[in-house]
């Protein structure tokens, strides 16, 4: 039963796996049939498979902190005629206009009387989680096994005290920890925890600059779920946390009481201890 | 869904962008331009409505992508236009010492040759491994254009790899 020869597009639409399984199962009988069709159409396989091998080794490269940056502050020459055309339309005038324009960028404190937004740490944090999370070789700079340096080193670069929280009896145990770079430069620390499944959980802790009033945020959990990042947050003094899992919210307000009864525990205003 | 989501996606963007534009570091401008761009028109992208995570999530790749050809097309065709930059030279591979063999050389070189556009339907139908249609939809082509531009595309790479090229380019000294 012979079959019609494929024109050159069938042949490239097979090794694209673009065809109707019985198109495709056509093509495979002539070039059974076909030897030297079928090397040059295997060579177009080979030419495939090696521009999917291509620059692997980028995929497991860090994600570079400009990158990061770029989606968080769109550039000024595009938001300032935007925020001043959204005042116009709308006549709500500049200051609203301008906070529309910022809307879910954060990149700056809230205009007074404008949206409000999360706190830019919030963001960073989210941000934190999502690069680092998905990492399977790389997923912390310093592992749990060192942790008193790693607590020593992250309260040394943030200037604070820092403990790390355990929640090995809610199943999760610690990864380790990393330090990040914040708004304007700052340091921030991001501790990983996994559980038995390989689920896991991210607490960012950020020290908010001091001209900050304490009292302008009291400690309240708040929830936050953007697309597939959610998770708690709050401000304790000049220290706000974040902690970020893609767990039912329930779950994760289990643990971040854990996680602030454990900072509690450890210290008083300012926050908590370093942990020995 | 919040501009954050993008995040996910910087990675295969980035090796992306290395395959087309061929130089590390442009490579990454090309990638921070794109991101900067989505964060202007996030407001305009809609992702589809009820489906699978799975499928937003490739709805919003393709989206990022386009964004990408287009700023990656107003970049040759102005040079193109003004006649500024020498493809073949502009292109010689970057400077990564340590991961690359002689053959990827050779290989990325030849890819480096062909006309941008060409690159662009390969690379995303290869590398990407982008169904038709979607690289039809992110380049504002018609199907029959992608693959007859993909055929093009995956014959002078076969030819550049042979060293079958025609002397027009591919032979060229280069300083």
């Amino acid at each position: 039963m012979p079959v019609n020869p494929p024109d050159e597009a069938a042949l490239h639409a097979w090794v694209d796996d673009e065809l109707a399984p019985e198109s495709a199962a056509e093509v495979a009988q002539w070039l059974a049939a076909h030897p030297e069709e079928a090397a040059r159409v295997a060579a177009i396989q080979a030419q495939r498979a090696s521009l999917q091998a291509l620059h692997a080794q980028v995929l497991e490269e860090p994600v570079p902190p400009r990158l990061l940056r770029a989606l968080r502050r769109p550039p000024l020459q595009w938001r300032w005629p935007h925020a001043l055309a959204a005042g116009v339309m709308l006549g709500l005038g500049l200051g609203a206009g301008y906070g529309l324009g910022q809307r879910g960028h954060g990149a700056l404190p809230p205009p007074a009387g404008g949206v409000a937004l999360l706190p830019v740490f919030v963001r960073e944090a989210a941000a934190a989680h999502a690069v680092y999370v998905p990492e399977r070789r790389h997923p912390v700079e310093v592992a749990a096994q060192q942790q008193a340096h790693l607590v020593q080193w992250l309260s040394r670069r943030l200037g604070v005290p820092l403990k790390v929280p355990m929640l090995d009896d809610r199943g999760f145990h610690l990864v380790g920890g990393r330090l990040l770079p914040g708004e304007a430069g700052q340091s921030r620390a991001q501790f990983m925890y996994e559980d038995a499944a390989g689920q896991r959980v991210t607490l960012y802790v950020s020290v908010l600059a001091r001209e900050r009033p304490a009292t302008a945020a009291p400690v309240a959990f708040q929830w936050t779920a953007d697309g597939t990042t959610r998770g708690f947050y709050w401000i304790d003094g000049q220290q706000g946390y974040a902690v970020s899992a893609a767990l039912p919210r329930e779950r994760l307000h289990e643990l971040a009481e854990a996680i602030y009864r454990q900072l509690e525990q450890a210290g008083a205003g300012t926050g908590v201890d370093v942990a020995r | 869904m919040d501009v954050d989501a993008a995040i996910a996606h910087i990675p295969r963007l980035r090796r992306y962008a290395r395959a087309l534009v061929g130089d590390a570091a442009r490579a990454d401008d090309l990638v921070q331009d794109t991101l900067e761009r989505a964060c202007q028109k996030w407001a305009l992208w809609r992702p589809p409505a009820a489906v699978p995570a799975a499928e937003v999530e490739a709805a919003l790749r393709g989206w990022l992508l386009a964004l990408m050809h287009n700023l990656y097309a107003n970049q040759w065709q102005q040079a193109a236009r003004q006649r500024t930059v020498d493809w073949d030279e502009a292109r010689e591979p970057g400077h990564d010492p340590g991961s690359h063999t002689a053959l990827r050389l050779d290989f990325e070189r030849a890819l480096a040759r062909l006309a941008p556009p060409a690159r662009e339907v390969l690379l995303l139908v290869a590398m990407e491994q982008c169904s038709y249609a979607e690289t039809a939809q992110m380049l504002g082509i018609p199907i029959g254009t992608v693959m007859s531009r993909l055929a093009r595309a995956r014959e002078q790479l076969r030819r550049l790899m042979e060293g079958e090229a025609p002397p027009r380019g591919a032979l060229k000294a280069v300083k």
